[in-house]
């Protein structure tokens, strides 16, 4: 491992030319910056990753039939066990989607699921992402320079050698494709995670395209190249649900693929993930998931959450009003870390503004314990020092739900802070599963 | 019962010519018991576009289609004959999507306060034939004041708009009242320019309401297109290469035998 420290800045180096970056929102402004990246692994022992990845096929598998259920028969909202405003006051839902069966019935094809250990030893869901999860080319990459910097490192630490990434994404897409090429559609260079996207489309064999390369005709989808056409079967979008298609939503969207919805309603691509699954990763359907994997799979959940309380139910309500100065308050509108105000921080005056606004819309807010989870180290020049740090790992679902051994572990800039997403600075590790050791014969 | 005859015409102009003009239409009447299409049809000119029909998810029927060749103008003309019974109309459920705010339809403060000087629901259909009225009261017809992006929200605050706006007010304070609303483009008896309305569910049907003239949607009017609010129901959207300004065209005639 000391070898690799010894490369901190060259592979740092290495990851700024291939543009591995992300953006941010400051003050209503965008800002691109590098993904600093730290060389000392978050390591993982084989058995404890064996026990994530039944509880993460668990999770996923029970996401898909809730997506399923709602955009069909709804019996988990008839059986009272998700009340209806959660689901139709979803910004992720989307009714333009009722009735649509995906194909092969996969929603959510690659899963993004954050998780916590805490300081218990215990291993938290803190959010599933089930719209487009991004990440998993950062690590990818970071082993790939790691490895040419130091083969060694590889030889004498027995690490699962997870380089299949490509391959999964490629089975997962082939699994869904309704006849034509594999494609990963982008933004554009322009967007933040483009590295991401040309890195995953060399990596899965998929063509990389912008909207001028596609469009539809016949509701099918076409890649045009200055050889002639070719049919597309499977789209990896990386344009979010409102941007995706300009006559069916946003009209102002410039890098949507008009008509792009009616080819998905005839049957004719895969939209890999399905539109609409915001409605199942939303920060108060969050709370009713260990309860779809009772319902859906008749199974005892295996992975937790952390303790959550919706103020939209009274006796949560009268909890988070007395206890507000341990909690994490979360407003279920906002995403990447925003909106996020921990009870402690706040004056007297703004823990009543807080509640009172709790109170006028409590289906609006979730209320979350605090985690104290693990530090972990990082090399700070010559010096190790300790940062939280979260860990999202990614699962891809063809014929069923396959956990990519390894993931994005993402640490805190701040020493005191616990909030880990990228949007809000920080870096990043590769994450170690290590490889089963072989029982000794007794 | 009334056989309506209809006719409806959507030119676009282009100030230099395009190509690869993507578009969706969303002007396919919608049959059902109380409005049988005796007839119809649809024709996309200048000629050569690839069109294809679709169904979507609140039950309307859609063009979409593709105009790869240069073309300086764009026309869309639907005519046909319509039979509206009433008395015919099916009892069923309402999608529960039509109780909750859709995107222009979210209420304001002002709003709230309005719904709460109302006088409280008892019967859903009395109720919103009531709200009709005020909303009615509450605005004056001025286009020009709003666009199609404008929220129920924001046309309530100015009191001016069109019968789009009318509409989606409506239907956002019948749905604070519980009532499923809904948003209908379609035509009415007379001629000049498209037009917009709402239909309210009460006793396992729907009823039309028409807020900007203070009326019931009888058998005088002719359903094109339902949804949530003028965002599902657009007539005419479009996409396409080449950066000319386009000038919009509309005219509609239905006539009552």
């Amino acid at each position: 491992m000391e070898a690799l420290l010894d490369h901190k800045d060259e592979i740092n180096e290495q990851l700024a030319r291939y543009g591995v970056k992300f953006g941010i929102y400051k003050n209503g402004t965008f800002h691109e910056r590098l993904f600093p990246f730290d060389p000392i692994p978050r390591q993982i022992a084989a058995d404890e990753f064996k026990e994530l990845e039944k509880g993460l096929v668990q999770r996923v598998s029970a996401l898909n039939h809730f997506l399923y259920d709602i955009y069909h028969e709804k019996k988990i909202i008839r059986d009272r066990v998700v009340p209806e405003e959660f689901v139709y006051r979803s910004p992720g839902y989307l009714a333009l989607c009722e009735g649509m069966t995906p194909p092969k019935a996969c929603y959510s094809h690659i899963s993004g699921i954050d998780l916590v250990l805490g300081k218990d030893g215990e291993w938290y869901v803190l959010e599933d992402n089930l719209r487009i999860p991004s990440g998993a080319s950062y690590p990818l990459i970071a082993r790939a320079l790691c490895r040419r910097c130091s083969p060694g490192t590889f030889q004498r630490n027995s690490v699962v050698d997870n380089r299949n990434y490509g391959a999964l994404l490629k089975r997962t897409m082939d699994y869904v494709n309704t006849g034509g090429i594999n494609v990963i559609f982008t933004p554009g260079r322009y967007n933040a995670a483009y590295f991401e996207h040309s890195y995953l489309a060399e990596q899965s064999g998929a063509v990389l395209a912008e909207s001028s390369e596609l469009f539809v005709e016949n509701r099918k989808l076409y890649y045009r190249t200055s050889r002639g056409v070719a049919q597309v079967g499977a789209l990896y979008r990386r344009v979010s649900d409102e941007y995706l298609d300009p006559l069916f939503f946003e009209p102002s969207s410039l890098i949507g693929i008009p008509n792009l919805m009616d080819v998905y309603f005839a049957g004719n691509v895969a939209l890999v993930n399905a539109p609409g699954n915001g409605v199942a990763d939303d920060k108060g359907i969050y709370y009713f998931v260990p309860k779809m994997v009772s319902y859906y799979l008749e199974e005892d959940p295996i992975l937790k959450n952390a303790p959550t309380y919706l103020p939209y139910f009274e006796s949560d309500l009268s909890y988070t009003m007395e206890h507000i100065g341990k909690l994490v308050i979360k407003d279920v509108a906002e995403a990447g870390g925003y909106g996020v105000v921990f009870g402690e921080k706040l004056s007297k005056a703004q823990c009543e503004d807080l509640k009172a606004a709790i109170r006028s819309a409590p289906r609006r807010f979730i209320a979350q314990e605090v985690i104290d989870f693990q530090d972990m180290p990082i090399s700070e020049g010559s010096e190790t020092v300790q940062r939280k740090a979260d860990l999202r790992v990614f699962v891809l679902s063809g014929a069923s739900p396959v956990v990519w051994p390894g993931g994005l572990t993402r640490f805190s800039r701040n020493p005191d802070s616990f909030i880990v997403n990228s949007s809000q600075g920080g870096g990043f590790k590769d994450t170690w599963i290590a490889c089963q050791q072989e029982r000794p014969i007794s | 019962m009334r056989t309506l005859s209809f006719f409806f015409d959507t030119r676009l102009d282009f100030s230099e010519p395009v190509t690869e003009h993507e578009f969706l239409l969303r002007c396919i009447p919608v049959d059902a018991p109380e409005q049988k299409i005796e007839s119809y049809t649809l024709s996309v000119l200048p000629e050569g576009a690839v069109t294809d029909f679709g169904r979507d998810a609140f039950g309307n029927g859609y063009c979409s289609g593709r105009m790869e060749k240069e073309h300086s103008f764009f026309r869309c003309i639907l005519r046909g004959e319509a039979c509206r019974d009433d008395s015919l109309r099916e009892k069923a459920d309402a999608s529960p999507c039509y109780r909750f705010p859709s995107p222009l339809t979210h209420p304001t403060k002002e709003m709230e306060d309005f719904f709460e000087s109302l006088p409280k629901p008892g019967d859903a259909l009395e109720f919103a034939k009531m709200v009709s009225s005020r909303v009615h009261e509450h605005f004056s017809y001025e286009p020009g004041k709003t666009d199609v992006f404008t929220t129920a929200g924001e046309a309530f605050r100015q009191g001016r708009g069109v019968c789009q706006d009318y509409a989606q007010v409506l239907i956002s304070l019948c749905r604070m009242a519980k009532i499923p609303a809904r948003y209908v483009s379609g035509l009415p008896v007379g001629e000049g320019a498209s037009h917009a309305w709402a239909e309210i569910w009460a006793d396992g049907t729907w009823h039309g309401l028409d807020p900007t003239r203070d009326c019931m949607a009888d058998e005088g009017y002719l359903k094109l297109c339902v949804g949530r609010d003028y965002n599902d129901c657009p007539m005419e959207r479009g996409m396409f290469f080449g950066g000319a300004d386009q000038t919009q065209t509309v005219f509609m005639k239905v006539t009552s035998q």
